[in-house]
């Protein structure tokens, strides 16, 4: 059994390694590219993972609806949450594909998904234009 | 905390360091994004060139980092304007500045999950294979950065330090 010999690449810093990694990119590109589908999906479904009371301090499973005496419910952390974690197991998927498969997933994507994600999120946002064109 | 800062100063604190965070991600990002889309040919000239020609691909982690850092002081701040700042801006009528913070938040989440190709596509800088995908994701993370600013900046005016 022979010993390995150091390398420049066995000594090169952890991000150099990475940045050349071809499991990474398909991970980071897959993650991008479907954060904001998912994003957008989990605010329609309303899927947070966690719902917070600031006025109470209080952090629950899930989605929990508005309850009188507790103040507003703060549903933001728990999608960006859901967000993360269903992109981060895209792209734990996407990593043990071939990577005859994950060379054809179009890069552009990653600068098209989120533009075209706008729209939805001003949608979704209609109760406040509606309040705001009211009054 | 308080035992040593009011809880006023305390907040004041956290939104100041949040806007120094901001500013220095606004300054990177937009620093790449003039390099990107309008690259100089010679490092030398005025203010303009000067500003374009930085070496873009030295920012892309610092603008990682920022970016998450800003974002996890901003979520920290959130849960004081859910309940000090955004209930009597409801109150005032005040819906497109309450409508925008929400478009904010949004934005800043669709950033935040841009970062691992972002940093993946300046960290493979000399492979042609990926510059239109660097080029456009900088460029929408840069216009994102300046939204954010803008919005953050105009709700601190509306209802912010002093307030």
């Amino acid at each position: 059994m022979s010993l390995s010999k150091t390398t420049t690449s066995d000594i090169a810093p952890w991000s150099s390694s990475l940045a050349h990694s071809r499991k990474f990119k398909a991970f980071a590109t897959t993650f991008s590219i479907s954060g904001p589908v998912v994003y957008c999906a989990v605010e329609f479904f309303n899927w947070p993972l966690v719902t917070y009371w600031p006025a109470t301090n209080r952090l629950v499973w899930g989605y929990e609806g508005m309850t009188k005496g507790e103040g507003p419910n703060m549903l933001w952390y728990g999608w960006t949450v859901t967000t993360v974690l269903i992109a981060a197991a895209l792209g734990i998927v996407a990593m043990m594909l071939p990577e005859r498969v994950t060379n054809k997933i179009p890069l552009a994507l990653v600068w098209i998904f989120p533009i075209l994600a706008i729209p939805y999120v001003i949608y979704a946002l209609m109760p406040w234009w509606t309040l705001a064109m009211r009054h | 905390m308080t035992e040593f800062v009011s809880v006023y100063a305390f907040w004041t604190i956290w939104l100041f360091v949040h806007l120094i965070l901001a500013v220095g991600l606004l300054g990177a990002l937009t620093h790449q994004a003039m390099a990107v889309a309008l690259p100089a040919r010679q490092p030398s000239g005025g203010i303009v060139t000067r500003f374009r020609s930085v070496s873009a691909a030295g920012y892309a982690t610092a603008v990682c980092v920022l970016w998450v850092l800003t974002f996890l002081v901003g979520s920290f701040i959130y849960t004081k304007y859910r309940t000090y700042i955004r209930i009597p801006l409801e109150e005032g009528h005040y819906y497109k500045t309450g409508g925008f913070f929400d478009f904010k938040e949004n934005v800043a989440t669709l950033g935040l999950v841009l970062l691992p190709a972002y940093w993946y596509f300046w960290k493979n800088v000399e492979n042609p294979e990926y510059d239109n995908a660097r080029k456009g994701v900088t460029l929408v993370l840069a216009v994102m950065c300046w939204f954010l600013f803008i919005v953050g900046h105009v709700l601190n005016n509306t209802r912010g330090f002093g307030s």
